[in-house]
C-alpha cells in the first residue's frame, strides 16, 4: 500500500506533463535546438585552437552537449502547477502539506524522485539518439561508464538536496525571489552549467572545489570526458558522498524547524 | 498618452517604487540579482575570450562591444518594458481578467504590475561595461559613429521587447507558451554575446532569420567596427539592424492588439 502511495505521489509532474503535449513538443524542439547550438557553438570556437584547458574538442562538445542534456533533469515547469514552496508559503497552502497522512519531507522526495527520473527518460534518449548521430563520444571503457553513472547518481542525490536547501529558505522570508534566483544562478554558474569549470581561472576553480555544486554536474561529466583520470576516481566519489551526507543532515535539521513556523487557521 | 495618463504611470510606479522598498532585503537582492545576471554573461564572455582569442577573426576589444551593446539594450528592456516578460503568468494567474475591466490600456497594466528592481543592477553592471569597451576600443568615435550606438542600443531593447511581446501574444491564446519566454531569455544571454561567424552557416542563419538574436548587437557591433561585410548577410541589412528594432516593436504590438482582441478567458 505505501509502494502504491508513493507511486501516486512520484507520478504527480510526470502525468502533468504528459497531459500538456504542447509542453513535450516545446521541450523535445527546445532540447534539439539546444543541443545543435551547443555543439555549433563549441566546435566552431575550437575551429583554431587545439586543446585548451586540458579538454580537446571532442571533449569540451560532449561535455557541453551532456550538460545540456543533464539540465533536464530537473526541469519541470512545477511553477505552472502551483507547487513549488515558494507558491505554497506566499498563498498559506503550505499548512496542506501538514495535515496529510504523509509527510511533507516524504511527499517532497516522492515528487522529487518521480521528476528526475521523468528527467532521466528525456536525458537518456537525448544521449542515445547524440550517440548516434555522432554528437557525442561514447565512454572510453566500460569503467569509465560505470564510474560515471555512480558519479551521476551522487551528483543528481547532491542536486536534490542543493534544491531542496533552496525551497526551505523559503520558510524563512516572505519575500525570497531574488535569493533563490541568485541560488540557482550559483548552482549553474559553478556546476559548469553555463561553460566546464576547466575553463574558468585557477582560483574560481580551488574556490568550487569547497562548494557541493560542482559535485552535481561538473565532476560526473569531467569523469565520462576523461579530463578526472579514473584513478582521481575514488576521491571524487567519496567527495560527492560527503556532501550527500552532510547535506541530508542539514535538510533533516531545517525541515524538523521549518515545521515549528507553519501555523494551522491562525494558530 | 495624454498627460493625466502620463501622470498615472508616474504615480503608480512611484507606488510600485515604495512597495519594492517595503522588503529592505529582497529590494537590495534584486539589485544584485540584476548585477548577477549581467555578470554571468560577462563571465561568459571573458572565459571564451581568454581562452579562445581572436574569436571569429575579431580583436578582444571589438568582441567586447558586442556584449557591452546587448547588456545595456537588456537593462533598458527590463526597466521600460520587461514586464512582459512576466505576462505569461500574470495570464496564467487570470489578472488579464482583471485589467480587461479597468480603464486602462492592458499592456501598460502589466507594465505597471511592479517595479523591475533588478534593472537597476542590469544597467548599472551594463554602464560600466560599455564604458570599459569603449575606452579600450580603437575606433574613432565620432558624433555619426555615437548616434549609431545609442540607434543601436535603442533598437536592441525595442527588439527584445518585440519577441518577449510576441511569447506574451502566444501565452494569451496557449498559456504555456510563457515556457518559451525563459528559452528566449537563456538564448538572448548565451549567444547574443559574440560574435556569431563562429558558429557554422545553417546556425548563424537560423539566429539571424528564425530568431533575430543577431539584429540585437552583433550586427550594430560589426557595422561599428568594420566588420559589416563578413557577417553573412547583406551590408546594409545588417545596417538597418536599429531600424528593424522598431519595425518589430510595432509588429509585435500589432499582434499582441490582435491577439487580446481574440483573447477568451480562463472560462471561454
Amino acid at each position: 500500500m505505501a509502494a502504491l502511495h508513493a507511486w501516486r505521489a512520484a507520478r504527480v509532474t510526470p502525468l502533468g506533463e504528459l497531459n500538456a503535449p504542447p509542453r513535450m513538443t516545446a521541450v523535445a524542439l527546445r532540447l534539439t535546438v539546444q543541443v545543435v547550438l551547443v555543439w555549433s557553438l563549441w566546435r566552431g570556437l575550437y575551429a583554431h585552437t587545439g586543446t585548451t584547458a586540458g579538454l580537446s574538442r571532442d571533449q569540451a562538445v560532449t561535455y557541453a552537449v551532456l550538460a545540456v542534456l543533464a539540465s533536464r533533469l530537473r526541469e519541470l515547469d512545477q511553477y505552472a502547477g502551483r507547487d513549488t514552496v515558494l507558491q505554497h508559503m506566499h498563498f498559506g497552502t503550505i499548512v496542506y502539506w501538514y495535515l496529510r497522512p504523509l509527510p511533507p519531507q516524504r511527499y517532497y522526495a516522492l515528487r522529487a524522485a518521480g521528476e528526475q527520473l521523468y528527467g532521466l527518460a528525456w536525458a537518456l534518449t537525448g544521449y542515445v539518439v547524440c550517440l548516434a548521430a555522432g554528437v557525442v563520444e561514447p565512454p572510453r571503457s566500460a569503467a569509465v561508464a560505470g564510474v560515471f553513472a555512480l558519479s551521476m547518481l551522487l551528483g543528481q542525490w547532491v542536486l536534490y538536496y542543493v534544491m531542496l536547501v533552496l525551497d526551505q529558505l523559503c520558510f524563512w522570508t516572505i519575500r525570497n525571489t531574488a535569493a533563490m534566483l541568485i541560488l540557482l544562478f550559483a548552482q549553474n554558474l559553478l556546476s559548469g552549467v553555463y561553460a566546464p569549470l576547466w575553463f574558468f581561472p585557477d582560483w574560481f576553480v580551488t574556490m568550487s572545489a569547497f562548494l557541493p555544486f560542482q559535485a552535481t554536474l561538473s565532476v560526473p561529466l569531467s569523469l565520462y570526458v576523461g579530463r578526472i583520470p579514473l584513478s582521481d576516481a575514488a576521491f571524487q566519489l567519496s567527495v560527492q558522498a560527503g556532501w550527500v551526507v552532510l547535506l541530508a543532515l542539514f535538510t533533516r535539521l531545517l525541515w524538523r524547524r521549518a515545521a515549528r513556523r507553519v501555523i494551522s487557521q491562525g494558530g | 498618452m495624454s498627460l493625466k495618463a502620463l501622470r498615472i504611470v508616474w504615480r503608480v510606479t512611484a507606488l510600485n517604487f515604495r512597495a519594492q522598498m517595503e522588503y529592505r532585503t529582497e529590494f537590495l537582492l534584486m539589485i544584485a540579482i540584476g548585477a548577477i545576471w549581467q555578470v554571468s554573461v560577462i563571465v561568459f564572455a571573458t572565459v571564451l575570450l581568454s581562452r579562445f582569442a581572436g574569436m571569429g577573426g575579431w580583436d578582444s576589444s571589438d568582441v567586447l562591444l558586442i556584449p557591452a551593446t546587448r547588456m545595456l539594450a537588456h537593462g533598458l528592456f527590463v526597466l521600460f518594458l520587461g514586464r512582459m516578460h512576466w505576462a505569461g503568468r500574470q495570464i496564467q494567474e487570470g489578472r488579464v481578467d482583471i485589467y480587461l475591466m479597468r480603464p486602462m490600456p492592458v499592456h501598460r497594466q502589466i507594465q505597471l504590475a511592479f517595479f523591475p528592481t533588478n534593472a537597476i543592477g542590469d544597467l548599472t553592471v551594463a554602464a560600466g561595461l560599455m564604458v570599459g569597451a569603449l575606452s579600450r576600443s580603437d575606433l574613432d568615435w565620432t558624433a555619426g559613429r555615437i548616434s549609431y550606438l545609442v540607434a543601436a542600443v535603442v533598437g536592441g531593447m525595442l527588439l527584445e521587447a518585440a519577441l518577449f511581446t510576441l511569447v506574451a501574444s502566444a501565452g494569451l491564446r496557449f498559456p504555456a507558451a510563457d515556457y518559451w519566454g525563459r528559452w528566449l531569455e537563456e538564448l538572448l544571454g548565451t549567444f547574443g554575446s559574440y560574435p556569431l561567424n563562429v558558429l557554422p552557416r545553417a546556425v548563424g542563419g537560423f539566429l539571424t532569420y528564425g530568431l533575430p538574436l543577431a539584429f540585437v548587437a552583433y550586427f550594430p557591433a560589426a557595422v561599428l567596427t568594420g566588420h559589416g561585410h563578413t557577417t553573412g548577410v547583406p551590408y546594409w541589412l545588417a545596417a538597418s539592424a536599429p531600424l528593424l528594432g522598431l519595425l518589430a516593436y510595432l509588429g509585435a504590438r500589432l499582434v499582441w492588439r490582435w491577439s487580446l482582441r481574440h483573447y477568451t478567458g480562463i472560462n471561454g
